[in-house]
């Protein structure tokens, strides 16, 4: 009885991982997680490398990012019908992740699953289990590339300001922005094409990276806006790695078709 | 002493994770609920567990469900992803084949015998889980 007992507990943290009481097990977890001095890189860098949350508002509950629309800047005129495109009912257009199509940036990085950061002295790989999606970021200061077609992840470059990481990413298709529909199931939120991003990291202490997001789209904002987000140290996440997401392995009623 | 209680609480064990993989639906899709599944149509069957698939972007679990005339029906559950489960230490095998289990969800789109997961109850009418819309909304959107 007294393994059952165990188990149930074991079960009931789990349970409690999965709908309201998410933020007492991550804190709980959080204090688990021993204090540790920010690493250093032999260079002197920090050194991001491990597994961590999504970026999160602090203190913010629920099991995708969206950004918070008071952070937002005015429109451009025009930019509001950019910003907001309405669903059709035709699930090829209203989410094309049913069809394991890509998030993008940042969409793809602010689900509920761990990033992990690997990191050298010529880049940073920033990879998340969701789509398994990976981001190759050169860390020496070499300029964009120029010329080449917008993707959906766009085209990322790094350089150091003191003890912070800035990236800079261009070359975006248009595409959502975040998962909006979670708040609004009858429109999504895009950015354009001029989408470009800043983001800065900077360690707070050893498991906490403070990660601010800045939002340039001179097609829908008439100025770049900023969020800032934390990134939290999950150590635990390390022995079993990030697991595979194929979404083309079984993705029974992409669309609500469901083949049997 | 130790047979009847033990099987009791493992019946009962085997309901709460599978109310963890219905009620998880909402809280770890790869996708938005409304491109698949058709909120007006609830499902609500009681059956015994057929067949899992432990599969992205999703794992599936099927119900034979039997009907007054002893008809039996196959119903598809959509959960959380693998990985998703297996970090919060919920492995495969905690779903066994040929359990009784009730499962509450909504059904696909093309109107089959497929649906997410929704709300589990215990055989004695516990409710452990009610998943609904607002579970699936972040708290972070302060407007």
């Amino acid at each position: 009885m007294r393994r059952v007992t165990r188990i149930l507990f074991v079960t009931s943290l789990a349970v409690a991982s999965f709908g309201s009481g998410s933020l007492i097990l991550s804190q709980a977890r959080q204090g688990q997680t021993p204090a540790r001095t920010a690493p250093r890189m032999p260079d002197g860098k920090p050194d991001f490398s491990g597994f961590w949350s999504k970026p999160t508002q602090p203190g913010a509950r629920g099991a995708a990012t969206v950004f918070t629309k008071s952070k937002m800047a005015p429109f451009v005129p025009g930019g509001e019908a950019l910003f907001y495109e309405p669903r059709t009912g035709d699930p090829a257009h209203d989410e094309p992740r049913a069809f394991c199509k890509p998030s993008g940036f940042p969409s793809g990085f602010f689900g509920p699953y761990p990033v992990q950061i690997v990191q050298s002295k010529d880049y940073l790989v920033m990879v998340t289990e969701f789509q398994r999606i990976t981001r190759l970021i050169p860390l020496n200061g070499r300029p964009h590339q120029k010329g080449i077609e917008p993707t959906y992840y766009g085209d990322s470059v790094a350089h150091w300001e003191g003890d912070t990481l800035v990236i800079d990413s261009t070359s975006f298709k248009r595409w959502s922005l975040d998962d909006y529909y979670y708040i609004d199931a009858t429109q999504y939120r895009m950015h354009s094409d001029a989408f470009h991003t800043i983001e800065r990291l900077r360690f707070t202490d050893g498991n906490t990276i403070a990660y601010q997001l800045t939002i340039d789209d001179p097609k829908i904002f008439t100025k770049p806006w900023s969020e800032d987000f934390e990134m939290t140290f999950h150590p635990e996440w390390a022995q079993a790695g990030l697991y595979e997401f194929v979404c083309e392995e079984n993705n029974r009623c992409a669309g609500g078709n469901c083949k049997n | 002493m130790k047979g009847s209680p033990f099987n009791t609480m493992t019946k009962a064990l085997v309901l709460l994770i599978v109310a963890l993989l219905a009620c998880a639906v909402p809280l770890a899709a790869h996708h938005s609920f409304a491109a698949e599944y058709d909120a007006s149509k609830p499902v609500d069957v009681t059956g015994t567990l057929k067949r899992v698939e432990w599969t992205n972007p999703h794992i599936w679990f099927y119900l034979d469900v039997k009907d007054d005339k002893g008809n039996v029906t196959t119903w598809g559950f959509s959960a959380a992803p693998p990985g998703v489960l297996m970090r919060r230490g919920i492995p495969k095998d905690v779903l066994k084949i040929g359990a009784m289990i009730h499962v509450q969800g909504f059904r696909a789109r093309d109107g089959s015998n497929n649906a997410s997961g929704g709300t589990v109850t215990f055989p004695d009418g516990r409710t452990v889980f009610t998943a609904s819309a607002e579970d699936a909304v972040p708290q972070s959107e302060r407007k």
